[in-house]
């Protein structure tokens, strides 16, 4: 029984046992109750929404309109039905859910302000539809709630034991959702959306489905709100304050934790109910609450937990050295490991010389400008082949158009033979196309071994609900940081490391989805040459093991001594192609890099 | 006939919001900051317009430069004590700090005025000019038309004045305009003084035009928002349409399906967001560099 004397473990549960206690216990309580039945509440809405805001970064200002429409599905169908609306709860669940899957399938499309303001609009929406929508809702007047059917004795007491097992079950819903690589990935979107989707997560079916698990516990305390407060009307279920509010608390508990918002959703409760009784009513709870939100986010904007968390660790680490790095050791580590690891997925039916990647009469125009000018390439599998130009010659927007990035203009990308023009990002990563960045984009606030898990080779619900670390993922990360020699920063944060170092971890990043190829941009832009060296031999090592490799880079020295085969660009079009030592010959290849004079002003070159 | 009358009144509608729009999306190109307080700042204004109205009995459009300033100094000071310190976390830490703000705003105001509606009624409040079978009532007009001068006068001192150069420059890209002597903190506490006194001015439009109380609020933020969302942040030509689109289709819906009006505009806004997630005049950033 050790997990029992972890405080993560003991403070909650020893809570628990508390508040199952009150009623029994304090006998003549229901205004306590319905004090701490507030704080249920606004725990579970604060929970909820931190599923997709607080996980995934996309922050919802009218979450409440799940609320609402719990309180509509229960109060409308108990009068229907003639039912109690709390056993109605599961209902008002699926009937948020359902909204929240069609309308986060439309507004998920937009990204940061414009998502926070479609909320809100949202909401309002919601608001109107319920006041002139009379037959069902009985418009702005609301609607009844039929009396519970147990005796009035009980009180509030059934209500206030509902609503905190629906407390309990949507931490466990949170927990759950945090430790399963659907939480892993949430993370990663709101770290960095778009290299999320070249690692092969499925941005839009991730956040869609954050969003409607993020409903559930709202439609559910809905039904079980609008029975409580005995009606229903517009104002009173899409309130656009009740949305701030809970936004407040889970920001104050501390967004992206697991007890942050149900603390933070306890302490808001509280706030609102006595700034109400001790300072005379709305006008002053509404500027106190605003004054309480303006110093949160100025001062504590990471949230209570995680503000004492910190401290609480450097208090525990002050004093101990800090490990010095040493970077000849990484440049120098043998990597003897078995290549199962790195080894492409293919490798079996590779065979030298049919084409992986091929690109087709590609043109892509910015504009008036005519970056990528009708370009035809192809690239062998089992190859290193390289892409060189002078720049502005369309290299980079040739590489995008590959990856994603960008869709041509016109033309086609085919992978093994397969049209991938207009397939998505991550599509491209399932498939087996894998890329690093030139300017590195690791899930900074993530560990080196989590940026590590975080690739998926699919997108599936089994994966979604599979564990973080679950599966052979962690050992082959190992072994792919062992390969590169980067074992001693599993646990490092991802920011912590060096720029050439974290160009190494997004190449083993890129490795954990078993690419059939590997599109590097710019490897060596940035690093020290002993890490070139290094990233010379990481690439040999990756090529031996069956991967095919294709580099854009600026550095020649390097393309000439690792690539098989080059292609070279120049003003948007391929200028020519051939084996290194063709390349290093071709008076046109300097000419295009240096311009056309270079021989009268470097007569020794 | 009856089409043209409801087509004037929403266009001169249009020329108010297109204001209040303008300050939001330029506190926004500049800034990255949603002003969702912008509604409050209005309300601001306007009871104390009221207020100045109904002690002294000015004529409230002379107000119109004071409650400019009194507003653009409290944006300056707002930007420079708190807007400042947030900017670093991002645009959602910015958008609840505005948020904070709106609710003390609205709380403070609440406190003052109490929660009654309150009117400005100056003469010419129940008039209206006449052409043809056109009737324009004098407040809409004054407001229509006040509003899109202060706008063509911010447009053109933006565009043409030196400060207006380095604004813009700080808006599309802070480091190179600060490397090239520009200082985003004071370009910054710029947009957000001009973004608050269209607000100022707009007040003292809206109390001559209708009865506000500090909850009223409320709608303005969403109006103005789903303006931006519409026209595409940090455009001001997109601002300009956005509140066309509005100000029209209210007036249409006003006219013939009152009980839908406002979520007729929130329909067309999901509805272009599907097709052009970055609003009418928004454009996509290359994502590859922006690391």
């Amino acid at each position: 029984m050790s997990a029992l004397k972890r405080p993560s473990i003991l403070v909650p549960l020893i809570a628990l046992v508390l508040f199952i206690l009150v009623p029994i216990a304090v006998p003549d309580s229901q205004y306590e109750q319905s004090v701490i039945l507030w704080c249920f509440l606004f725990a579970i809405m604060a929970s909820g929404w931190n599923l997709i805001s607080g996980l995934a970064g996309y922050v919802s200002l009218g979450h409440s309109v799940y609320l609402g429409i719990g309180m509509y599905t229960g109060g409308i169908l108990a009068k229907a039905w003639g039912v109690d609306s709390i056993y109605l709860m599961p209902l008002g669940a699926i009937v948020a859910g359902l909204v929240a899957l069609v309308i986060g399938a439309v507004v998920l499309r937009t990204r940061s302000h414009s998502f926070v303001i479609i909320t809100i609009a949202v909401l309002l929406s919601f608001l109107l539809l319920a006041a002139n929508l009379k037959w069902l809702t009985g418009g702005s007047d609301g609607l009844i709630v039929k009396q519970p059917s147990w005796a009035k004795e009980l009180g509030n007491t059934p209500y206030y034991y509902v609503l905190l097992g629906l407390l309990v079950l949507t931490i466990a819903l949170c927990a759950f959702v945090m430790r399963s690589r659907l939480g892993a990935g949430l993370v990663a979107i709101r770290n960095d959306e778009g290299k999320a989707a070249s690692i092969g997560i499925n941005t839009t079916v991730y956040k869609v489905t954050a969003y409607t698990l993020s409903a559930l516990p709202f439609g559910a305390a809905g039904a079980v709100w609008g029975q409580y407060l005995g009606f229903v009307n517009p104002i009173g279920a899409f309130a656009i304050l009740a949305s701030v509010y809970l936004v407040l608390a889970a920001l104050m508990g501390g967004r992206g934790t697991l007890w942050g918002p149900v603390i933070g959703g306890f302490l808001v409760a509280l706030f609102q109910e006595f700034s109400t009784r001790w300072s005379g009513g709305v006008s002053s709870r509404v500027l106190i609450m605003g004054v309480i939100l303006i110093l949160v986010v100025m001062f504590m904007p990471s949230g209570l937990l995680p503000t004492i968390k910190k401290a609480v660790e450097r208090r525990r680490t002050r004093g101990s050295a800090v490990k010095f790095i040493d970077q000849a050791s990484i440049a120098a580590s043998t990597s003897v490991v078995d290549t199962s690891a790195i080894a492409a997925r293919d490798q079996g039916k590779a065979h030298q010389g049919d084409t992986i990647l091929e690109v087709r009469n590609l043109v892509k125009t910015f504009g008036g400008v005519t970056a990528v000018d009708n370009v035809s390439m192809t690239v062998q599998r089992g190859t290193i082949t390289g892409l060189i130009g002078p720049n502005g010659s369309g290299k980079t927007t040739l590489f995008n158009c590959m990856t994603g990035t960008y869709q041509p203009t016109s033309g086609e990308v085919l992978l093994s033979g397969e049209d991938i023009t207009r397939a998505k990002i991550w599509t491209r990563a399932h498939d087996g196309l894998g890329r690093t960045f030139q300017i590195t984009r690791l899930f900074k606030s993530m560990t080196v071994l989590d940026n590590l898990v975080a690739p998926l080779e699919r997108t599936s619900a089994a994966e979604m609900v599979a564990g973080r670390y679950a599966g052979d993922e962690v050992d082959r990360a190992r072994e792919i940081l062992a390969f590169m020699g980067l074992q001693e920063f599993e646990k490092q944060n991802a920011a912590a490391l060096s720029f050439g170092q974290q160009k190494l971890v997004e190449l083993a990043q890129v490795l954990m989805l078993r690419p059939s190829i590997i599109l590097l941009d710019e490897p060596a832009s940035g690093i020290n040459p002993t890490l070139i060296d290094k990233l010379a031999t990481v690439i040999r090592r990756l090529n031996e093991a069956g991967t095919t490799v294709l580099i854009v880079e600026h550095n020649i020295p390097l393309v000439l001594s690792l690539c098989d085969h080059i292609h070279v660009l120049a003003e948007g079009k391929i200028l020519t192609q051939g084996t290194p030592t063709e390349i290093r010959n071709d008076p046109n290849v300097i000419e295009a890099y240096l311009g056309p004079d270079h021989l009268l002003e470097a007569p020794h070159a | 006939m009856e089409i043209v009358q409801v087509l004037a009144l929403g266009i001169l509608m249009g020329g108010v919001y297109a204001l209040l729009a303008s300050g939001v999306t330029l506190i926004f190109g500049v800034l990255d900051v949603v002003n969702v307080a912008q509604g409050s700042f209005l309300v601001f204004s306007a009871l104390f317009t009221w207020q100045i109205w109904d002690l002294f009995g000015i004529e409230p459009l002379l107000l119109i430069p004071v409650m400019a300033l009194v507003m653009g100094a409290m944006g300056w000071l707002i930007y420079r004590g708190m807007v400042v310190r947030v900017t670093p976390q991002g645009p959602g830490m910015t958008v609840l700090l505005m948020f904070g703000v709106a609710l003390a705003l609205e709380g403070l105001l609440n406190l003052i005025f109490g929660n009654k509606y309150k009117s400005v009624t100056p003469a010419y409040f129940t008039e209206s000019l006449n052409i043809g079978d056109l009737v324009l009532p004098l407040p809409q007009l004054i407001s229509g038309v006040v509003g899109a001068l202060v706008l063509v006068a911010i447009y053109l001192y933006l565009r043409f004045s030196w400060a207006g150069r380095a604004l813009r420059a700080s808006a599309q890209n802070p480091d190179g305009a600060a490397l090239v002597g520009i200082s985003s903190l004071k370009s910054s506490a710029l947009a957000f003084a001009i973004g608050a006194m269209t607000a100022g001015v707009g007040g003292v439009l809206l109390a001559i035009m209708y009865p506000i109380y500090p909850a009223t609020q409320y709608d303005w933020i969403a109006r103005l928002l789903g303006i931006v969302v519409l026209g595409g942040f940090g455009s001001i030509p997109g601002a300009v349409i956005g509140a066309m689109i509005l100000g029209v289709s209210e007036a249409l819906a006003a006219a013939y399906v009152p009980e839908w009006s406002a979520l007729f505009f929130y329909g067309v806004i999901l509805l272009i967001l599907l097709f052009r997630p970055n609003g009418l005049m928004g454009q996509r950033t290359r994502e590859d560099v922006a690391a």
